[in-house]
């Protein structure tokens, strides 16, 4: 941290030598680490108006660099969040498949013979009450776009 | 350093956002019988005494091709019947009603033609009987076949 700290007192800028370095900036002649030590010092947020117009010409490229990075970390935050989720998904899936399954429930005892849990199926099923034809006179009647014609024709003759 | 503290924060708290949506929002959403009353009769009564619950997928049963088979018999529990019915009034909602028999007031047989879901067909079979005992039983069977055709069949193969 104290190292951390020296570094940057060191690579600080007064504002005279900030003035100069633009001057060579604007006339070309400042090197990659001279318009990095530029780019920090002008990305400080209290520095007297003159600087402005190099702040802002400064705060773009800093800003579209920043953005860049930004989005490679969103990205790949993203990815992780649904590698995640997938994880999750396919998870609890697996563990509903292995809950799902053929198996009966009698009194209370599991039962996982899968004749003897068919032939419950089928038990079931057996006490479902019908007629057929009422039922298939439903469906008829479901399907029936005259039903109601056909039910107001019944008044007609009254 | 602390701005590293909130970056991870905030990455965790967005996993964590997202795998409860997850796990709130899209899995229970994969099981279409979820979204149903009905399943909280399963649930509740499916391993008690004087019940039998059954579970089968993806069986030929009789010639019949379930996705899903579930259904539970319950004897002598006229609040189960009650409890029954009141689910059943939420999930006709959007369903078909396909028979009703009502004795004294009472619905004691519905056969419910759900929406479909996930490509499946869905149908709900209600009975209730009296004699030699009150016995009750609930269906609900996920086909990709046409329900209709899953309903005719099974009341012409009893």
């Amino acid at each position: 941290m104290v190292k951390r700290m020296k570094i940057k007192m060191k690579y600080k800028l007064s504002f005279s030598e900030a003035d100069k370095l633009i001057e060579r900036y604007y006339e070309g002649l400042t090197t990659g680490v001279e318009e990095k030590r530029l780019m920090d010092f002008l990305s400080q947020s209290k520095l007297p108006d003159r600087f402005k117009p190099e702040q802002a010409i400064f705060g773009y490229f800093h800003q579209k660099k920043q953005k860049t990075h930004f989005s490679v970390r969103s990205y790949i935050s993203w990815i992780s969040a649904a590698a995640v989720i997938l994880s999750v998904v396919f998870g609890l899936q697996f563990l509903e498949a292995g809950n799902r399954g053929d198996y009966a429930y009698i009194d209370g005892k599991r039962i996982t013979d899968i004749r003897e849990v068919k032939s419950q199926a089928l038990a079931s099923l057996s006490d479902i009450d019908t007629g057929t034809n009422e039922v298939e006179e439903s469906f008829k009647n479901l399907n029936n776009k005259d039903l109601i014609k056909d039910q107001l024709n019944v008044f007609s003759g009254l | 350093m602390t701005s590293k503290k909130n970056n991870v924060m905030r990455s965790i708290k967005k996993y964590l956002i997202l795998t409860l949506l997850v796990v709130f929002g899209i899995v229970p959403a994969l099981q279409a019988q979820n979204d149903l009353q009905i399943s909280r009769v399963f649930d509740q009564y499916g391993e008690k005494k004087g019940v039998v619950m059954v579970e089968l997928t993806d069986e030929m049963l009789e010639g019949y091709d379930f996705s899903l088979f579930k259904s539970i018999t319950i004897t002598n529990n006229p609040q189960a019947a009650d409890f029954i019915r009141n689910c059943l009034v939420k999930d006709e909602a959007g369903a078909k009603k396909v028979k009703q028999v009502v004795s004294n007031g009472i619905p004691t047989s519905i056969y419910l033609q759900l929406p479909r879901k996930n490509e499946l067909y869905r149908l709900i079979l209600f009975n209730e009987s009296f004699k030699p005992e009150q016995k009750i039983t609930l269906i609900y069977i996920e086909s990709k076949n046409d329900s209709e055709d899953v309903l005719k069949l099974i009341l012409k193969k009893k």
